[in-house]
């Protein structure tokens, strides 16, 4: 140490050096803190892995079942050129993954070079994955790829729609909810899958019994407007010799419109009960027909000479309909169907919605046979949501796909007391008229049917018809609403060989509703011990 | 004195390199071995995706009748129910279905009636 205070080059150089010590223990500390202490925040960061994220949200039913979901698989492809035996690996590859054999080796003769590729198979599961990979062949690479699988395959193909191969949606849900899926948002529906698969299975059935050309139903909540199932035949799991070229993937309650007939009495009735311009008591005179302008409409069936409003619509008049239609007159009935939301096309979640058909002036000859379902053709979701509003106390629903809770109902479009009346006149059909067959022990079932001739080159065919039966139940505070359609049904020794609605149709949603009923939790009541003293 | 403290520094200073190094070490292979955790976590997720998609296709209702009528011969059998399972007696309790006849609002089952054998069975009778 100098003396007087004066620091010498070695004094300085230490201190120099003791800072430069003190400044590198000081960034150890620092960091050794950080790594001790706050766990080295950032490190554990930069470990974070890829977790595997669907491309595609799921698809669930209203009870979390599986509808639809993403699965992680791999496109397979071979380099041609590592290939020692050409012929084999086609023949192996052909037996594995199901590709044409001759193509692949077409292929990897045309593709000989050392950077070319062959495409064998797009979306391969994980087993034929490992029966590839078992093969041992060189050159084989998988790529990673996204498959959109559904597990419950046809049950509810035709609402679900379909994907194109880069995970967009095409038909269906799948187009419709496609913005909120990409997102990874996943999708609860309404549907009910035990509901789905009774409904299909019993439209399977009719149709096979009646030899029909096509089937579909809608069950439906009334009162939230939920739809809970829906489905159509033949479907792409049908022959396709049967569909006759059409798109086996459509939806026709949703995409087809319809002359359905007779069930759209229902609206005349109701418009006549809602303005009180028919009593149910009051007569009207059926047996030779009832003329509008130059045309007489007659009923299918023998009618008495008069029958009661009541009469006319258990037992399904034309005649009648018709009369009490003109009563409410073309602007009232243009205005109330519009307000029942069928002469637009329908709103749900499917895009799809088919636009109805509508006659292009709305006279009187038009008002007469709208009374009746013909001259207007609307799709099955749109006459079942309409309907639905006649008997859920009145008031507006808005069919959807998605699973709602509680009460939906909006504003009122019939008073409460004309859907009461209509409740008890559609299970006075079912009781009394054309819909008897439709009954279920245990069920108070209000319904009606439908009995359309189809248009074939502008003329209607008689032995062309479109039968359906609209259901409602339990009639006295109706949930449920169930619509089926039969195209082109034939009758059966069973029915008699009567292929009329309350042959096929009928019987058909009856079926449905015995199924479906006790998953729906209905009744809630013990059924009534009859008295054998007190006959039916 | 300068000279040991100079010592004592570089020996704190070795040490403290070491620890350093000891925890960077065990930092790396604690990142490994948490990549291999997360791979693995995303493989079980993997699988799990698959294996409930998997449940969804064999819980199929569609497969299970198809099942129960090839496998175990039970058929489409007409069913009707009278009550609900909440209504039905317990074990020794009365039970509300007899050999009588059963009618509701809706419509008249006659005694003979295979279903109404059934559902008095089923009510425990």
């Amino acid at each position: 140490m100098a003396a007087g205070g004066v620091t010498t080059i070695v004094q300085r150089r230490i201190a120099i050096v003791s800072l430069i010590c003190v400044a590198a223990f000081a960034l150890i500390g620092v960091r050794l803190v950080d790594l001790a202490m706050l766990k080295g925040g950032s490190a554990a960061a930069s470990t974070a892995v890829t977790r595997t994220i669907a491309a595609r949200a799921d698809i669930l039913d209203r009870n979390g079942e599986l509808l639809a979901r993403d699965l992680a698989v791999h496109d397979v492809l071979i380099q041609p050129y590592s290939l020692t035996d050409k012929p084999k690996a086609a023949r192996d590859l052909a037996l594995a993954t199901g590709a044409n054999e001759k193509r692949l080796l077409r292929m990897f003769l045309a593709r000989q070079k050392p950077n070319e590729f062959v495409l064998i198979a797009r979306q391969v599961t994980p087993d034929v994955e490992g029966e590839i990979a078992r093969l041992g062949l060189a050159g084989l690479e998988f790529d990673p790829a996204v498959k959109r699988f559904y597990p419950k395959g046809r049950a509810a193909v035709q609402v679900l729609g379909q994907v194109d191969s880069d995970g967009h949606g095409l038909t269906g849900l799948e187009l419709g909810l496609d913005r909120q899926l990409r997102a990874g948002h996943a999708a609860q529906l309404s549907l009910d899958t035990r509901i789905q698969f009774a409904l299909l299975h019993e439209l399977e059935a009719a149709r096979a019994q009646f030899a029909a050309k096509a089937a579909g139903g809608i069950v439906m909540n009334v009162n939230t407007g939920e739809i809970l199932a829906m489905a159509s035949l033949p479907d792409g799991f049908t022959d396709e010799s049967e569909v006759g070229g059409g798109n086996p993937f459509r939806n026709r309650m949703l995409r087809d419109i319809y002359e359905l007939g007779s069930v759209f009495k229902i609206f005349a009735f109701t418009l006549a009960m809602d303005d009180r311009t028919v009593r149910l008591d009051e007569s009207f005179p059926i047996g030779r027909g009832f003329k509008v302008g130059r045309y007489l409409i007659r009923d299918a069936e023998h009618m008495p000479p008069t029958l009661t409003a009541r009469e006319i619509l258990a037992q399904s008049s034309n005649a009648g309909t018709a009369q009490i239609a003109l009563r409410s007159g073309p602007d009232r009935q243009h205005a109330f169907l519009a307000k029942l939301g069928l002469l637009s096309p329908i709103r749900a979640e499917d895009p799809e919605g088919a636009k109805p058909l509508l006659p292009r002036r709305w006279g009187e000859t038009e008002t007469a046979t709208i009374g009746f379902g013909h001259g207007i053709s609307v799709s099955p979701l749109s006459f079942a949501a309409a309907a639905a509003i006649v008997v859920n106390g009145g008031r507006r629903i808005a069919p959807t796909f998605l699973k709602r809770s509680g009460d939906a109902r909006g504003e009122q479009l019939i008073s409460p007391q004309t859907s009461a009346t209509m409740r008890e006149l559609l299970r006075y059909v079912v009781t009394n008229g054309t819909g008897k067959l439709a009954d279920v022990p245990g069920y108070d079932i209000g319904g009606k049917t439908g009995s359309a001739e189809k248009s074939v080159r502008g003329r209607y065919v008689a032995h062309k018809l479109l039968t359906s039966f609209c259901a409602v139940f339990p009639i006295d505070n109706p949930r449920y609403l169930v619509f089926v359609m039969l195209d082109e049904p034939h009758g059966a020794n069973a029915t008699g060989v009567m292929a009329l609605a309350g042959h096929t149709a009928a019987p058909l949603a009856g079926r449905v509703v015995a199924r479906i009923a006790p998953m729906l939790e209905l009744p809630t009541q013990a059924p009534v011990l009859a008295d054998v003293s007190d006959p039916p | 004195m300068i000279r040991v403290a100079t010592f004592f520094c570089f020996a704190v200073s070795a040490l403290a390199c070491l620890a350093l190094y000891h925890v960077s070490e065990q930092t790396r292979v604690a990142r490994t071995e948490l990549s291999a955790v997360h791979r693995q976590i995303a493989a079980e997720q993997q699988s799990l995706h698959t294996l409930e998609a998997e449940w969804g296709r064999v819980a199929d209702p569609a497969r299970i009748q198809h099942l129960a009528q090839a496998r175990l011969g039970m058929d489409d059998a007409p069913a009707m129910e009278l009550s609900s399972l909440k209504l039905l007696p317990r074990r020794g309790d009365e039970a509300p279905l007899g050999e009588g006849q059963v009618r509701t609002a809706s419509a008249v089952v006659q005694a003979g009636d295979p279903r109404v054998r059934l559902a008095a069975v089923q009510a425990g009778d």
